[in-house]
């Protein structure tokens, strides 16, 4: 039996996502990124710093990382090096970005496949906000209306949480995310100037200066944040793991996973390390050019394999081809490493610096929640794996900001001046994304303007279609071989799908 | 907080918006009619900038928003979705109306870069723009193509407004540039509708005069620093930044004029010149440079499509 999840709604972008059951069984996935607007090749004949502006608007879910890995790549091109303040300053504005991707992922995307919004009516406490929720879905239960508000329509059957209390205690801090995921935006907009889209990211530092009001501010924000996912996230992602265990074991991928190094400290190592490893075996570092991107089953006429910056033109099929072109399915490319499908993101962030024994603040705290869960590191490999991962990176990241923000210098412009306009350099940025590693390829041509640039995006890694040697992606290897209970019902499918927090903007781009 | 505070800060944040009042009666008038607008938000080629924005709002915008419209329609945040989502769209019926687009459109000659639902965007937006009362394009995507336009683009992407000509469908259009929208400009648009029963006044490009009257330079921190020459040479020099690309001048828009609680932030009170993410020629070939980098910036835009 086939069945189709499209659009598949609370993630970025436009998703479908096709599978074929049979008993019960998920025999193939086939995804489909349905946007396309081939921004990197665009970039071609604008001036190198555009790329920082430009390609952050490919996303607006994680715009600091692709701000950030332009920047990276010229800073690469040119030889520069930040100052202190530059660095601090800028984990300050990516690190709050983060959070704010974590938070809104949990709570707006992911928390409604978990939580039973009905049981607010069971409410009995005082909370102003869990009231006015509660007259607010039973006047919408009651309207009449042909379709109640579809926001709080939940389209699958008895696959809720059952507990009354722990639904309304989720319910509350779903409520409370919303709050805030404000003042996260707002810690952004202190030296980010705008949330999405900063612009004060450029090669070179921060643009902004930090004055002791905007640091007080910056603090002040960061505590109330740190209560909230210390005392609230963490414990809600663990309370969801408790009543969804079977979870540990569902939507299991490829067992190779990819990350780049990303939130730099001041002793110029960072906080999570870059690497590969293969069956749970890490190795230190990155090839970036061992990357090559399949395009025989994507919507271009370039159908071979390419690494990075080998291509300088990509030409999307027309639309007579579009109708009669059976084979090709995705807007989206097939990255492989080394030639090996891998899993980005939250999950590979903790397995790979779980266990490079980089980060001991990192492995305290993994070892303290596999115990208390009874898991072990291979099971962060799975739905909730990925949600608890993020949990945990969250955890480590407000407290990293608190602290950088403690260490800045008042009033030390965090940004250097850039030599004159470059010719013919090349560059390389690599970051970590809130989906997972993200690579950016500048080369720089003659006068300062772009000659060719490539972006090799997390999104693209996770959903990407098969490659050239009919090998699935790692969305549609998570997805194959999963149990679903009910063909009707496909919750498990929807599930998987989210915890890879697709974002289809980025993986086209 | 209780309903009569959230009132009065409804109240206090419309103020700040329109300049004028609604009063409390009012308010409460419109929380409780039968006859609240409908709104349906379609993502077109975008990346969902505008609705994160609206989301990362300092103020409880949408709080405010969810209590005096109907949000039928949401991909971001709506709780179901594949075929269920789809049925909303298509059978939803309304007799006030209103869709919000972000994103560029894609060009009709190929549709298939932007697909939802196993349909083309560009037949989705069709059909709720005809059974709308009113029609938002959010975002400079959706109003001047933005970077959804660049030079070496296959796409050939179009502006809402040119796409609702060319499919002649005539129905109000309001256009909200600058890259992400501005939760408040949304807001307004979205009030002075309800309140006065069309749009607000626009420029001739549609954009609300209140925002899109002026110039960034115009209502700029460094304006007298511009008139008395003083530029700055590098980052964090004191003075105007025009000679570090800023593109103030050539935007219209309410960035640094508004001093609101909820905009304070913006990128030339951060030490960023003004990059031009609300102007028809977003993004020129150069946003920001050295003060001694003579390159000429260049822009690139097919009019022919806005």
């Amino acid at each position: 039996m086939k069945v189709t999840i499209d659009p598949v709604t609370r993630i970025e972008g436009h998703l479908k996502v096709e599978v074929n059951i049979e008993d019960n069984i998920i025999k193939e996935a086939k995804c489909s990124a349905d946007m396309y607007r081939g921004i990197e090749k665009a970039l071609k004949g604008y001036d190198y710093l555009t790329a920082i502006q430009i390609t952050q608007r490919t996303c607006g879910c994680c715009p600091y990382a692709q701000a950030e890995a332009a920047a990276l790549a010229i800073e690469n091109a040119l030889g520069i090096e930040l100052n202190k303040n530059g660095k601090l300053l800028r984990n300050m504005v990516i690190g709050a970005y983060k959070l704010k991707d974590y938070i809104l992922h949990f709570y707006t995307l992911s928390s409604l496949d978990f939580i039973n919004l009905n049981a607010i009516l069971e409410y009995k406490g005082d909370d102003f906000k869990m009231i006015e929720f509660k007259k607010y879905v039973l006047s919408e239960l009651s309207s009449k209306r042909v379709f109640p508000n579809p926001l709080f329509t939940q389209t699958y059957k008895k696959a809720y949480i059952s507990s009354t209390n722990k639904n309304i205690f989720l319910i509350k801090s779903y409520l409370d995310s919303f709050e805030i995921i404000k003042q996260v935006s707002e810690m952004v907009k202190i030296f980010g100037a705008k949330s999405p889209h900063m612009t004060t990211i450029e090669a070179g530092g921060i643009t902004t200066r930090p004055t002791a009001d905007k640091l007080i501010k910056y603090i002040n924000l960061a505590k109330d944040v740190k209560d909230f996912i210390h005392n609230h996230y963490f414990n809600d992602v663990l309370a969801v793991a408790k009543e969804f265990k079977e979870y540990f074991h569902i939507g299991k991928g490829v067992n190779n996973f990819l990350t780049f190094d990303t939130l730099l400290n001041l002793d110029d190592t960072y906080m999570f390390v870059g690497g590969f490893s293969k069956d749970y075996k890490f190795s230190l570092g990155i090839e970036p050019y061992e990357i090559v991107e399949y395009n025989d089953y994507a919507y271009y006429k370039e159908a071979g394999g390419y690494k990075p910056l080998e291509l300088d033109n990509l030409t999307p099929i027309d639309f007579d081809e579009f109708k009669t072109n059976e084979k090709k399915y995705s807007w989206s490319k097939a990255p492989r490493y080394k030639g090996e499908v891998v899993e980005v993101g939250p999950a590979a962030i903790v397995i790979n610096t779980y266990l490079s024994n980089k980060n001991p603040k990192l492995n305290k705290l993994v070892d303290k929640v596999n115990k208390e869960l009874n898991i072990t590191i291979e099971d962060y490999n799975s739905v909730m794996g990925r949600h608890l991962a993020r949990a945990i990176i969250s955890c480590l990241i407000i407290d990293k900001l608190l602290e950088d923000a403690l260490n800045v210098d008042e009033g030390v412009l965090g940004f250097i001046q850039l030599p004159k306009v470059p010719s013919n350099v090349k560059g390389i940025g690599l970051t970590e994304a809130t989906r997972g590693a993200l690579a950016h390829f500048i080369d720089i041509g003659e006068n300062g303007f772009i000659n060719n640039y490539e972006m090799v995006v997390p999104t693209t890694w996770n959903i990407s279609p098969k490659d050239n040697k009919d090998i699935p992606g790692a969305l549609e290897e998570m997805l194959r071989g999963t149990y679903v209970k009910d063909e009707k019902n496909p919750i498990e499918i929807a599930r998987i799908i989210r915890s890879i927090d697709p974002c289809l903007a980025c993986a086209v781009h | 907080m209780d309903r009569r505070e959230f009132l009065e800060l409804t109240n206090k944040v419309l103020f700040t918006i329109f300049g004028t009042s609604f009063s409390m009666s009012e308010l409460e008038a419109m929380e409780n009619s039968n006859n609240k607008p409908d709104l349906i938000w379609i993502h077109s080629m975008s990346c969902d900038g505008c609705s994160t924005s609206f989301l990362g709002a300092e103020l409880p915008f949408i709080d405010i928003l969810s209590r005096f419209v109907n949000i039928v329609f949401h991909p971001t945040f709506m709780a179901s979705d594949g075929e269920n989502a789809m049925k909303i769209l298509d059978n939803y019926e309304s007799d006030n109306l209103i869709v919000v687009v972000e994103g560029a459109l894609a060009n009709k000659n190929m549709p298939h870069v932007c697909m939802m639902g196993e349909r083309f965007v560009n037949d989705i937006v069709k059909d709720v723009a005809k059974k709308s009362n009113l029609i938002i394009a959010a975002g400079t995507c959706a109003t001047f193509m933005g970077i959804c336009d660049m030079k070496g683009m296959y796409t050939n992407a179009t502006s809402l407004k040119y796409f609702l000509k060319d499919e002649n469908i005539e129905k109000p259009l309001i256009n909200l540039p600058t890259c992400p929208m501005k939760p408040n400009h949304l807001l307004y648009s979205i009030f002075y509708y309800i309140k006065h029963n069309k749009v607000p006044p626009l420029d001739l490009n549609l954009r609300p005069l209140r925002f899109f009257g002026n110039t960034v330079h115009e209502r700029c921190i460094y304006y007298n620093d511009y008139q008395e020459k003083i530029f700055a040479k590098e980052i964090g020099d004191r003075g105007c930044l025009f000679k570090l690309g800023c593109q103030g001048p050539v935007t219209k828009c309410d960035c640094v004029k508004s001093n609101a609680d909820y905009d304070k932030y913006n990128c030339i009170v951060n030490g960023h010149p003004c990059i031009g993410c609300a102007s028809e020629n977003f993004p020129r070939t150069i946003l920001f440079k050295r003060s001694d980098d003579d390159r000429e910036i260049e822009k690139y835009k097919d009019f022919k499509r806005i």
